[in-house]
């Protein structure tokens, strides 16, 4: 409340008006009444001074004269007057001619003024005398207590006439807290009336200026209600367009993978299958996106058809060529596996028809029979039955499927380490010339150091490194510090190379330059694997063929175990076969291996090749391989690999 | 008497404003007349204020000039006439006074009724008297304070 009240406009207004009047006031009484007193004191100076003035003439002619009774007498009359305290009358060698002095003077309590006055000869400039008047300064009190009396009286008046304003610029600017209050619950649904309107002022101009804003407030507000209205329609509208859209895949119009997040969630029991399209891809790239669209519409509409009379499997499409049945309720194991097996022999016998050609597909399915993580757990038996090639696998908790992911990441982090930390490392084993039985070059092998010193073997991370693209990051290193390590030793050596860093352009970039750097294009052996099965044998041949000119050799490695075409495999101008480890292992004892084994001795031998036998990991082994003719031998019965090459 | 008048007489001239009109050769001529019979207090009274003076009224040169009443004529040469006791002549100083447009002291104040412009007597106090009569002779002009203090006679009253 007392703040509202310093904060009105009226108190303002009257207070800083009180402000600046006590200012001016302050100011002009202050310095009136210095001039006023100084004034005063002024007067009462020259009224003493004026009787000096009026009697020297006087005291001159009585002094002129040498009258002393008459001095004395005109001193006398001059302190008949009040304020003349005393008068003294000195010759012109200040020798005192008459002095008398009033009772007060002589009691000391008056305060005076001293008028001095030099008394001169009559008719003549000449000194006679001094005059000294003592004058009270009664009447300068008189005065200023007068005055003051007046100032205070004044002052009263004007806190009188200003407490009255005060009240009357209340009063004025009262209609302007009327209009406020009356202002105070206004709402543009209601009309109300606003005072003061008819009168003819200012006040009458806010209040008509005001009741016409709340006219356009009022008609505005209909609008915009109107408008709103529209607009929470459309947006209603808009929502569910968009929570449909959320919810529904655009291309198949079935449920989309969010929707069947949702309706996991509220499975309490039941299984999943996630059904893929093989190669889709080349549907697309062949018949072009438009028909693989066509086909994957027409192909959830035969799956809609398909399970429509169910309504406990909800048909939904996760991705490009991905679509989920999920069971709500969990049917039987054999019933959900039969499920996946009908399914997936119907969609053998579909024919889908684009533009006259017959487009016939087929699918692999993955399931999970448990509700808890079935998404995962069905991704993760699609991607293991797309790995063994089956067309459908169920998720078994037994094969420990997440077990292996987690470990498969730690040897990802692992290898980055070592990368990083520059723990990648050459091994060297030494292949013996079965004649000579001396070193005839050194295989380099890759190893870890784990930071414990553990040398860790490849077969445990190269997998890994395969599936997490670090793989081209080891063969450069193995590349750089072979090459390094060979550059002056009177060896040759053999590197590791797959088909993948073959058709790799930067690779190949990459060895040539290393190659260079370290002059040892006559010392290494580049080891192809034969494994992996090579189907792009004219890259490969470009790639010999590209590093023989150099100087460099070529030798397949792991030959007799995979499905190559032997007839390609001869065109690639190779220099050593080495015989997969599989068929030297019991060579001393399998006479199936004998025979392969000597077959291709006997046609590398025909075309110049030599030939290196891997595993040889005994003695009997290492005879029975000299006895065959082959040319090299290799395996921990000759020599481990090491971190060093013998000098 | 005659000292407080010697010795007042030549001061009260120099309170006329227009002495100097009345200078004689540069020298205020301090004129007594007196009866043949006063010669020696004419004397006296010459002696007198050349021993209070030493020939000088302030910064004026003044000459004393005796001469009897029977002898005062036209041409006799006077700034300023004073008049000794006489029961005859005095008519006479005063025309002569008028004539010349100068002050006339008198030993008597009775003689101011018969046309003398100053006198003295010392009552309490010395008082000066003025004829009234001849306070408007041009030639002549007081300082004001002078006309406060004196006191007025002429020929009605005393």
């Amino acid at each position: 409340m007392k703040n509202k009240i310093i904060n009105s406009l009226s108190t303002k207004i009257v207070i800083s008006i009180g402000v600046v009047s006590v200012l001016i006031t302050f100011v002009i009484f202050s310095v009136s009444e210095k001039i006023t007193k100084e004034a005063f004191y002024n007067v009462e100076l020259e009224k003493a001074d004026l009787i000096a003035k009026t009697i020297e003439p006087l005291f001159a002619l009585n002094i002129y004269l040498d009258m002393p009774e008459n001095i004395a007498q005109l001193s006398q009359q001059l302190m008949e007057n009040q304020y003349i305290l005393s008068v003294k009358v000195l010759d012109s060698k200040n020798k005192i001619i008459n002095e008398i002095e009033s009772k007060e003077y002589q009691e000391g309590f008056e305060e005076s003024f001293v008028v001095e006055k030099n008394v001169n000869q009559p008719n003549s400039t000449k000194k006679i005398g001094t005059l000294v008047i003592v004058y009270s300064n009664k009447g300068y009190k008189e005065l200023v207590n007068k005055y003051t009396n007046m100032t205070i009286l004044l002052l009263f008046a004007l806190v009188v006439l200003f407490i009255l304003y005060g009240l009357y610029v209340k009063k004025l600017l009262s209609p302007l807290v009327k209009i406020a209050n009356s202002l105070k619950y206004y709402s543009p649904d209601k009309e109300m009336d606003i005072p003061f309107l008819s009168q003819n002022n200012e006040i009458g101009l806010i209040s008509n200026a005001l009741n016409s804003m709340q006219q356009k407030i009022s008609q505005y507000s209909k609008k915009q209600k109107n408008i709103n209205h529209y607009l929470e329609e459309k947006v209603n509208e808009k929502t569910l367009e968009l929570r449909e859209q959320l919810y529904i895949d655009t291309l198949t119009g079935l449920p989309n993978r969010f929707s069947m997040f949702n309706d996991i969630i509220e499975t309490k029991d039941g299984a999943l299958l996630i059904i893929n399209i093989d190669d889709f891809k080349e549907i697309n790239d062949f018949f072009g996106h438009i028909a693989g669209d066509n086909i994957l519409k027409k192909f959830s509409n035969r799956l809609k058809n398909m399970f429509k009379g169910n309504e406990y499997i909800r048909l939904k499409r996760l991705s490009g060529d991905e679509f989920a049945l999920l069971f709500v309720q969990k049917p039987s194991l054999e019933s959900f596996i039969k499920s996946a097996e009908k399914l997936i022999s119907d969609v053998e016998k579909m024919i889908f028809l684009y533009k006259k050609n017959e487009i016939s597909i087929r699918v692999t399915v993955g399931g999970a029979y448990q509700i808890d993580r079935a998404l995962e757990k069905a991704d993760i038996a699609l991607k293991s039955a797309k790995r063994q090639r089956k067309s459908f696998l169920l998720y078994d908790e037994k094969l420990n499927i997440e077990e292996q992911y987690k470990d498969n990441m730690e040897w990802v982090k692992k290898l980055k380490k070592a990368i990083e930390q520059d723990m990648i490392v050459p091994y060297f084993q030494p292949i013996f010339d079965n004649k000579s039985e001396e070193i005839a070059s050194y295989e380099c092998l890759i190893r870890l150091v784990e930071s414990n010193g553990n040398v860790v073997s490849p077969y445990l991370f190269l997998t890994i490194a395969k599936k997490s693209r670090l793989y081209s990051e080891l063969t450069k290193i193995m590349i750089e510090k072979s090459c390094q390590h060979f550059e002056h030793i009177d060896y040759d050596f053999s590197v590791n190379l797959s088909v993948d860093d073959i058709l790799d352009r930067d690779m190949v970039n990459y060895i040539k330059q290393k190659i260079k750097e370290h002059s040892v294009a006559n010392k290494i052996i580049f080891e192809i694997l034969e494994s992996e099965g090579i189907e792009n044998y004219e890259e490969v041949s470009l790639f010999i063929s590209d590093m023989k000119k150099l100087g460099c050799r070529i030798a397949i490695d792991d030959f007799g175990s995979g499905y190559s075409n032997f007839e390609h495999l001869l065109k690639l101008d190779i220099d050593y076969i080495k015989i997969d480890g599989t068929l030297i292992k019991n060579l001393d004892k399998d006479a199936n291996a004998q025979v392969v084994v000597e077959t291709i001795v006997d046609f590398a031998k025909r075309l110049n090749i030599l030939t290196v036998a891997e595993f040889v990991h005994n003695e009997a082994v290492f005879m029975k391989v000299k006895e065959l003719n082959v040319n090299r031998s290799q395996g921990f019965a000759l020599g481990m690999p090491e971190e060093n090459t013998k000098k | 008497m005659l000292k407080a008048q010697a010795s007042i007489f030549p001061k009260i001239l120099l309170l006329d404003r227009k002495i100097d009109d009345k200078l004689i050769d540069g020298k205020i001529v301090y004129t007594i007349v007196y009866d043949k019979s006063d010669y020696s207090t004419a004397r006296h009274v010459g002696e007198f204020i050349d021993a209070s003076n030493k020939g000088h009224f302030d910064k004026y040169m003044y000459k004393i000039n005796l001469v009897e009443f029977s002898d005062l004529s036209s041409s006799t040469h006077a700034s300023v006439i004073y008049a000794l006791n006489s029961d005859r002549d005095i008519k006479k100083v005063a025309d002569f006074a008028r004539e010349k447009g100068i002050i006339a002291f008198s030993y008597d104040v009775k003689n101011l009724k018969a046309g003398l412009l100053f006198s003295l007597v010392l009552e309490k106090s010395t008082v000066l008297y003025m004829n009234k009569e001849n306070l408007y002779i041009q030639k002549i002009d007081f300082v004001d304070s002078l006309l406060r203090i004196v006191k007025f006679i002429d020929k009605d009253n005393s």
